[in-house]
């Protein structure tokens, strides 16, 4: 059943722009570098002996902007196929389980949100070859700063399709989206059991992984809660 | 004999409001079933009870004899509905709007072309909905409520918003589908015209209770007709029909009489003309079933 629905999806996310917007992610991300580094790259490889690693603290100090602000924007837009023209009854009332539904509109958000972070992975390589930035090239360093924020952003994901999908005003999810962008902003400032804080990779004792385990156990669980809301809720 | 929905004390209550109680639908196969009853008597809710949308507050429904509770996927598999307004993906083809849906169904492609024809979308079929005329949108839920041959149809106020001649070919592929394909019908409606032309069977809610269920000929039997007299004096006619122990009714310068025999008639034409009063006309006057529906949800009146 999972299967179909997951076609379906995929198929209804058509000319929405969805695919679209996964790509702006992290090409808009590592432009931003391009610009940093085409102005002033010999400031920048002097800050630091290790040219690849300041690369990507570089690129990493947008990438938890971009993938709050992608997330509220993905969800919403995905919710609001369903919203429209009130297609949840039409979906609902078909031979599907509701917790099925849920996990499908999820599991396309998941793969998107994954997709963008090997595009990012695949840009910041290319730009960094390109730059000439030394050998080794620290693949793993590379992998960590590509895939881990989006794993601690889970929770931000579960929490926003949560909310797109049981609320029929979708300023709801939009004003949550955007505090969640003011938020991961301010992550310096933010304690560290923000939810928006852990796509930063930062936290007291300095180890980026607890930020990793934080984000999927959170996530799967904030995904529960929401699924079973959903599942619970009356369809208008 | 066996009842292809069958719903016993079904009842939902949206906070204190009592939306439908106690309803006891019973829907045999084959059969049109015309769920009438005024805006806001509980059509909808009781119709989204029986998608398993909502969960009712207390009661059951059985669709194939089976409870919804319990076995709703495999009810839904067989089931086909249109609620309310159409759903659809404005920014998707007719074409990927119903293969959006047969994805999940699992209904062989061919079958997209078939329901298209049926509700003749073919020649849109590649147009985006967005550009739909409601009618248009309305002809593609329908196509949407078919697409995997359901045993029954679920249709909540298909007319609604259409035109007359969209309204007569809905109607006349409706009436098709239990000939044709074996479907039950349930349609609901708040025009009794609609379900006059169309529905074998009649069920009428108001303000959330089942009034009235029964075949539609049932129906008509409460058309009684009704025969009134002009005459040239009637306000005297009539006292001189009460003191003839004749129980006439007088009203806006009229004299009428609820069910009469043709020797009821003569008699009270004797009367009056013994009273010295013309007769100008009598006529029988048949009770639309407009105003029988009226009647029966009387209490929903307020203008």
């Amino acid at each position: 059943m999972m299967g179909k629905l997951l076609t379906a999806d995929f198929l209804k996310i058509k000319r929405k722009g969805l695919w679209f917007l996964t790509l702006l992610g992290p090409i808009g991300v590592v432009a931003l570098q391009m610009v940093n580094y085409g102005v002033r790259k010999d400031y920048l490889l002097q800050q630091s002996d290790d040219d690849w690693g300041y690369f990507l603290l570089n690129i990493h100090s947008f990438t938890p902007l971009a993938i709050v602000l992608g997330i509220a924007i993905l969800t919403s837009f995905m919710a609001s196929i369903e919203n429209e023209t009130n297609a949840w009854k039409q979906l609902i009332a078909l031979p599907v389980s509701k917790l099925s539904v849920y996990l499908s509109k999820f599991t396309v958000l998941a793969i998107l949100l994954f997709l963008s972070s090997t595009l990012l992975m695949i840009f910041t390589l290319s730009y960094g070859l390109f730059l000439n930035l030394g050998e080794p090239v620290p693949y793993l360093e590379l992998a960590k700063f590509s895939y881990f924020p989006a794993l601690a952003a889970l929770p931000i994901l579960a929490l926003q399709l949560w909310i797109a999908s049981v609320c029929h005003n979708q300023g709801i999810p939009i004003t949550v989206g955007i505090f969640g962008v003011i938020f991961a902003y301010s992550s310096y400032v933010l304690p560290d059991w923000m939810i928006w804080k852990w796509p930063s990779l930062m936290n007291q004792w300095d180890e980026p992984i607890i930020n990793v385990m934080l984000g999927v156990g959170i996530g799967i669980l904030l995904y529960i809660v929401g699924m079973i809301d959903f599942a619970r809720r009356d369809v208008k | 004999m066996e009842y292809i929905v069958q719903t016993q004390n079904l009842s939902k209550c949206f906070g204190k409001e009592q939306a439908v109680s106690n309803i006891n639908l019973q829907i045999r196969k084959g059969e049109i079933y015309g769920f009438l009853g005024p805006n806001g008597a509980g059509k909808t809710t009781t119709i989204r009870m029986l998608l398993g949308l909502m969960k009712p507050s207390s009661g059951t429904i059985k669709i194939f004899q089976k409870d919804i509770m319990k076995e709703r996927i495999q009810i839904l598999a067989n089931v086909g509905s249109l609620v309310e307004n159409p759903s659809y993906y404005p920014h998707l083809t007719a074409y990927e709007n119903l293969e959006a849906l047969r994805k999940i169904l699992g209904v062989p492609k061919a079958r997209i072309d078939e329901v298209l024809q049926i509700v003749r979308l073919k020649e849109a079929a590649n147009k985006k909905v967005k550009g739909f005329s409601l009618g248009m949108k309305q002809r593609l839920g329908i196509a949407a409520a078919l697409l995997h041959n359901p045993e029954l149809l679920i249709l909540d106020e298909p007319t609604n918003g259409l035109d007359p001649s969209g309204i007569i070919e809905i109607r006349n592929l409706i009436k098709r589908l239990p000939k044709e394909y074996g479907m039950t019908i349930i349609i609901s409606s708040h025009l009794l015209s609609e379900i006059d032309q169309m529905a074998t069977q009649v069920g009428i809610v108001s303000k959330g209770t089942l009034i009235f269920q029964d075949s539609i000929e049932e129906m008509r039997k409460f058309a009684q007709p009704k025969v009134t007299f002009k005459v040239s004096n009637s306000e005297k006619g009539w006292r001189s029909l009460l003191a003839n122990g004749i129980k006439a009714d007088y009203h806006d310068g009229v004299i009428f009489l609820e069910e009469c025999s043709d020797e009821k008639v003569a008699h009270i034409v004797q009367v009056l003309v013994q009273e010295g009063i013309s007769v100008f006309r009598v006529e029988e006057e048949k009770r639309s079933l407009e105003e029988i529906f009226l009647q029966m949800t009387a209490g929903e009146l307020t203008i």
